[in-house]
């Protein structure tokens, strides 16, 4: 049966419509660790225009992880890019703090290769359960 | 599920724009597809969640109970009553939104603007069986605040995860195998125009060489 497929590009901004919506989560502009620890409800703002909040105490476990120095160079959230192979994800970190953060929690080495460290599913599973809203996800092809 | 060919123009501009459009699709749906399952670890670590704090709040219920049935036997009723609809306790819910891949989920947090115990006032009367019953019921209030946080989760993700779902079988299903079956249409529709084509020559260039053999 013959149908007709519309005029084109519908098809492709529906498509990519969702795509937008999909990672309009994002922040703005990322805090570091002490700035929102300074702030009384510490939060950012996202790329749809709503805020993203931040729990005191997982900003608090956080702290007691790195001192001062990296506290600055810390930015929060910690973004996890999804979709560049099967179970793996990365993060990227210029300063490779979040490295650090990842193999105390995970308790096993993690690197920091070329400013991106490789996550694995199952341990994706144990970082989120531990920091649920100092972490975000971006989905990329 | 039978498969529909969709296209009017069987042009080769056509064709490329249906190829342009199925590895559109199939990158979409790659993304898609990780989406779900990032929802799906969400979900089930959310679930987990549920059921450890549902379990400790019961717990607690249990305990409170048992102190408010003890401090009710050592005071009595007539006195307790009293002691309680004198007492105030502010309870300050601070709430905010994260977003879990895409999802807005809601976050509550307890405030605390006072010690435990401290809303019962302090007279003679009073016992420390009041100030444990009123702690332990306000450690049950904070767990409710925290069930119902992850409670709401879970009903956005699933709602979510539906959503999701439902979109990656559209594609799988409907979206992707019609574009593949057009495609497969077209190429089919130009091998066979070429091979019309090609016999149409070879019968003209035999046409022409028995003109010219009639000639001679």
């Amino acid at each position: 049966m013959l149908i007709d497929p519309g005029p084109d590009g519908v098809f492709e901004s529906c498509l990519t419509g969702d795509m937008k919506t999909l990672n309009a989560h994002l922040p703005r502009r990322r805090k570091t660790l002490s700035e929102l620890q300074e702030e009384e409800r510490p939060h950012v703002e996202c790329a749809d225009g709503s805020t993203h909040s931040f729990r005191k105490k997982e900003l608090e476990y956080l702290a007691q992880m790195v001192d001062n120095e990296d506290k600055e160079a810390l930015l929060l959230p910690i973004i996890i890019e999804v979709g560049h192979g099967e179970g793996r994800l990365t993060v990227r970190s210029k300063t490779g703090i979040e490295a650090v953060i990842f193999s105390r929690i995970l308790e096993m080495p993690i690197a920091c290769r070329s400013d991106m460290i490789t996550i694995f599913k199952p341990q994706l599973q144990v970082l989120r359960r531990v920091l649920k809203t100092t972490t975000q996800y971006v989905f990329t092809t | 599920m039978s498969t529909k060919v969709q296209v009017t123009r069987p042009t080769k501009i056509e064709l490329a724009r249906l190829k342009r459009r199925l590895k559109l699709a199939t990158r979409i749906q790659k993304i898609v597809k990780d989406r779900l399952s990032i929802l799906i670890m969400e979900f089930l670590d959310t679930v987990k969640d549920c059921s450890s704090v549902k379990e400790r709040l019961l717990a607690e219920f249990k305990e409170a109970y048992r102190a408010l049935s003890v401090t009710t036997g050592y005071h009595g009723y007539a006195f307790l009553e009293k002691e309680l609809l004198a007492s105030q306790m502010a309870l300050t819910i601070g709430t905010a939104t994260r977003n879990v891949a895409g999802v807005k989920i809601p976050v509550f947090e307890t405030e605390d603007t006072q010690t435990p115990g401290s809303s019962i006032r302090k007279t003679p009367d009073t016992s420390s069986l009041i100030d444990n019953s009123t702690t332990l019921a306000q450690k049950c209030l904070k767990t409710t605040v925290e069930l119902a946080e992850l409670q709401n989760s879970l009903e956005l993700l699933g709602t979510e995860i539906n959503k999701v779902k439902r979109i990656n079988n559209a594609l799988e299903y409907i979206v992707m195998p019609g574009l593949e079956a057009t495609i497969k249409y077209l190429t089919m529709k130009f091998e066979e125009r070429d091979r019309e084509e090609t016999a149409r020559l070879k019968y003209v260039k035999l046409l022409i060489e028995q003109r010219e053999a009639y000639a001679y």
